[in-house]
C-alpha cells in the first residue's frame, strides 16, 4: 500500500501553526501561570499538539490519492506565492511611499500578473481607479493618508 | 403589550408630515455604499454622519441613523455573497453559502434571497422589539457572564462542522483561531507575547484579519481565471433571477423564522449581538437541514439562516439602547450619542413616559426594512456587475480595496500588513483543505470567551457549576445547546437505523 505524502505548503502550515502556537504558550506561561491567564491558552494548546498528531498521522497512514483534475501545477502555485509577495510589499509600501504611487503600481502589475495581455489599457486602469480610491474611498477615511503625488 | 394611545400617537409622530423620512433614503444609501465596501464599517458611517443630525429633530435623527445601520448591514451581505468579502462580523456565515452560489453562476437567486431574508429578519426582529420591549429589557438585566459564555460556546460549536471531509481540520482551524486571539493583553491586564509588535497590543485587529483569510486569500487564488462566473451564459444580470431568489426564501420557512428569532433574541445580549447570531442560527440550520452536505458549497438555507439572523440581530440590539440605555455595539453606541445631544436619556424611564417615540422609532424602522426591499432590489442590478468583471482585473483591484479597508480600519500600517500576513495563512490553509471560516470564528469568539469565562469565575468565587445552579437562564441555554448538539443528531441517528432495519 503507497504511503500519502505530505505536500511542502501542507508541511509548513503544520509548522507554523505548532511554533505560533508553542511561542504564545510560552509567551503566557512567562507572563503568568494564574488559571486566569490560561485559562483558554492551555486547553488550546493541548488541542492542537494533539489534533498535529492526528493529521499526520492519518496523512501517513492514508493511501497516495491520486492527483485530481483541479489541483493546481506548481507554476500556478508559484504564480499565486509571487502575487501574495506584491501583495505584502504593496501593503508595506502604503505609508512608506504613499498610497497613490503604491496602489498605481500595484494596480498595473497585478493586472499584468493576473493575465491581461493589454499595452495601454493596465496602466489607464490602474490611474483611474487610483484616482478614484484616493478620491472617493480615501476621503471617506477618518485617519490622515500620506500621498506622494495626488 | 402595546399601549394603543402612544401607537396611535407613534404614527401621528411619523405621517403627519414627511420630515422625518427626507433622510430615510439617504441614510439607506449611505448605509448600502458603507456597507458593500470592505473596510467601511457601519459604525464608522454613523460616526462620520453623526454631526449632520445635530440640525435635525430628535426622530429624524434617529431614522437617519438607523437607516445607515439597515442599509449598512444589507450591504455587508452583498459583498460577502458576490467577494467573498463580508463586510463585517455579522456577515461572516452569509459568505459560506453565497460565495459559492455566486461562483456557480446563482449570484442573481442569492442576492434575492439574501435581500429577501435581511427584509423578512429585520422585520420580525424589529416586530418583536415593538412587542416584547419590557419583558426583553428585563430578560437583558438578567444576562450575566455565565449566560454569555454558554452563547459564545453555541457559536463555536459551529467550527467542528465547517470541514465535512475532515473533522480535525476544521477543529485544528478553529483552535488555530483560538489560539491567535490569545496574541497581546489578557482581560486582565497581563501582558502575553505581542509578537514584538506594539500594533498587537491590544490583540490582532479581527476585521482586517477577517478580510485577509476570507478575501485576500481566495482572490490569490482566483488569479489566471476568466471570470467570477466561468459560464458566460449565466453571467447576466437577471431581475427575474433575483425575484426567483426572493421566492426561493420563502421554500425554507423555518429556517427563515428560526433565523428571525435566534437573531433577535441573541442580538439583545449587549457585546454579543449579531456576530454570535449569525453563525448559531448558520449552524443551526445545518444540524436540521436534510441535506447539511450541501451546505459551504452554495446552499439557498445557509444564506437564509445567516441573512435573517443578523438582520434581525438589529432589532435585537436596539432592546437594550431603548430599554436600558445600555449600548451593545460601536453602531449603538453612536446612537447612544445622538441621544445624549437631544437630551435623551435611554432607560425605563425613557419607555415609561416618552413610549411614542420609542413606537415611533420602531415603526419607523419597520418602514425603513420596505424601503429597503425597493431599493436593494433596485441596487442589485448594479451591484451584480462584478460578475461581468474580467478577474485580471477584479483581483488586483479587490486586493487593492482589501489592503486600504485594513488601513481605514486601524489607521496605521498594522491593518494592511494584518490582511496581508492572514491572506498568506489563508492561502495556505485553503491549499490544504482547511476551512478559513472556522479560523475567523476562533479570532472572533475567543477573547469574548476568554473575558466571560474569568468574569464568571471571578463572580462564582469559582465554583462556577454551582454558580450555574443558581442561573436559571444560563442552566435552561446549557440544556437547550447540549439538546441541540447531541440529542438531536443522536435522535436523528436512531431514527436512520431504525429505518434501514425495518423490513420494507
Amino acid at each position: 500500500m503507497a504511503t500519502g505524502k505530505f505536500s511542502a505548503t501542507h508541511a509548513f502550515l503544520l509548522g507554523f501553526i505548532l511554533s505560533i502556537s508553542s511561542f504564545i504558550t510560552w509567551s503566557a506561561t512567562q507572563a503568568s501561570t494564574t488559571l486566569n491567564n490560561l485559562i483558554v491558552i492551555a486547553p488550546t494548546a493541548i488541542v492542537i499538539g494533539l489534533l498535529s498528531v492526528g493529521i499526520v498521522v492519518s496523512i501517513l497512514l492514508k493511501p497516495a490519492s491520486e492527483p485530481t483534475a483541479d489541483s493546481k501545477g506548481e507554476q500556478s502555485i508559484w504564480g499565486d506565492i509571487l502575487l501574495l509577495a506584491g501583495f505584502a510589499a504593496f501593503c508595506f509600501a502604503l505609508t512608506t511611499v504613499g498610497f497613490d504611487v503604491a496602489t498605481f503600481i500595484f494596480i498595473w502589475v497585478g493586472v499584468l500578473m493576473c493575465g491581461s495581455k493589454g499595452k495601454w489599457q493596465p496602466p489607464l486602469y490602474a490611474l483611474l481607479f487610483t484616482v478614484f480610491l484616493v478620491k472617493g474611498f480615501g476621503s471617506l477615511f477618518p485617519y490622515p493618508m500620506t500621498t506622494l503625488v495626488l | 403589550m402595546i399601549d394603543q394611545l402612544a401607537l396611535s400617537q407613534a404614527f401621528e409622530l411619523l405621517f403627519n408630515d414627511l420630515s422625518p423620512w427626507l433622510w430615510v433614503i439617504p441614510g439607506l444609501l449611505i448605509g448600502l455604499v458603507f456597507g458593500s465596501i470592505p473596510g467601511l464599517q457601519i459604525s464608522m458611517a454613523m460616526a462620520v454622519f453623526l454631526p449632520v443630525t445635530f440640525g435635525m429633530d430628535f426622530l429624524q435623527a434617529m431614522l437617519f441613523l438607523t437607516a445607515i445601520f439597515t442599509g449598512g448591514a444589507y450591504g455587508g451581505g452583498v459583498t460577502a455573497i458576490l467577494m467573498n468579502i463580508p463586510g463585517s462580523s455579522s456577515s461572516i456565515a452569509t459568505a459560506f453559502d453565497g460565495y459559492p452560489m455566486a461562483r456557480k453562476g446563482q449570484h442573481n437567486e442569492a442576492l434575492g434571497i439574501g435581500l429577501c431574508a435581511s427584509v423578512v429578519g429585520a422585520f420580525v426582529g424589529y416586530s418583536l422589539l415593538m412587542l416584547l420591549i419590557n419583558p426583553l429589557a428585563a430578560f437583558v438585566l438578567k444576562i450575566g457572564p455565565l449566560e454569555m459564555v454558554v452563547v459564545v460556546l453555541w457559536g463555536l460549536t459551529l467550527i467542528a462542522t465547517l470541514n465535512e471531509s475532515s473533522m480535525a481540520k476544521g477543529l485544528m482551524a478553529g483552535f488555530l483561531g483560538l489560539m491567535l486571539s490569545q496574541i497581546g493583553m489578557s482581560t486582565t491586564g497581563i501582558m502575553r507575547t505581542s509578537i514584538g509588535n506594539p500594533y498587537l497590543i491590544d490583540g490582532i485587529p479581527v476585521v482586517p484579519a477577517m478580510i485577509g483569510i476570507f478575501a485576500a486569500s481566495e482572490l490569490l487564488r482566483l488569479r489566471g481565471g476568466s471570470y467570477l462566473v466561468k459560464d458566460e451564459a449565466q453571467r447576466s444580470i437577471s431581475f427575474s433571477l433575483i425575484l426567483k431568489g426572493v421566492g426561493q426564501t420563502f421554500r425554507h420557512p423555518g429556517v427563515l423564522l428560526r433565523g428571525s428569532l435566534l437573531g433577535a433574541i441573541i442580538g439583545a445580549i449587549p457585546g454579543v449581538g449579531s456576530s454570535v447570531a449569525n453563525l448559531v442560527s448558520y449552524g443551526e440550520a445545518k444540524r436540521t437541514s436534510k441535506n447539511p452536505e450541501a451546505f459551504g458549497k452554495g446552499a439557498p438555507e445557509g444564506v437564509v439562516a445567516a441573512e435573517s439572523a443578523n438582520s434581525s440581530s438589529e432589532g435585537g440590539s436596539m432592546t437594550a439602547l431603548l430599554a436600558l440605555g445600555i449600548p451593545g455595539g460601536a453602531a449603538t453606541a453612536v446612537l447612544l450619542a445622538a441621544f445624549s445631544f437631544h437630551n435623551i436619556i435611554g432607560g425605563p424611564s425613557f419607555i415609561r413616559n416618552q413610549t411614542e417615540i420609542v413606537y415611533s422609532i420602531i415603526l419607523g424602522n419597520l418602514g425603513q426594512v420596505v424601503l429597503l426591499a425597493v431599493l436593494g432590489l433596485l441596487s442589485l442590478r448594479l451591484l451584480g456587475m462584478v460578475v461581468r468583471v474580467p478577474l485580471s482585473y477584479l483581483v488586483p483591484s479587490v486586493l487593492a480595496m482589501c489592503a486600504w479597508g485594513g488601513y481605514g480600519i486601524t489607521g496605521t500600517i498594522a491593518g494592511p500588513l494584518t490582511v496581508a500576513a492572514f491572506a498568506g495563512l489563508g492561502w495556505l490553509m485553503r491549499q490544504n483543505n482547511y476551512p478559513v471560516a472556522a479560523t475567523v470564528i476562533g479570532l472572533l469568539l475567543g477573547r469574548m470567551m476568554e473575558g466571560e469565562i474569568v468574569r464568571t469565575l471571578q463572580v462564582s468565587g469559582g465554583r462556577p457549576l454551582e454558580y450555574m445552579m443558581e442561573r436559571p437562564i444560563a442552566l435552561v441555554l446549557f440544556v437547550i445547546m447540549l439538546l441541540v448538539l447531541i440529542g438531536a443528531p443522536a435522535l436523528k441517528a436512531y431514527r436512520t437505523r431504525r429505518a434501514n432495519h425495518e423490513p420494507s
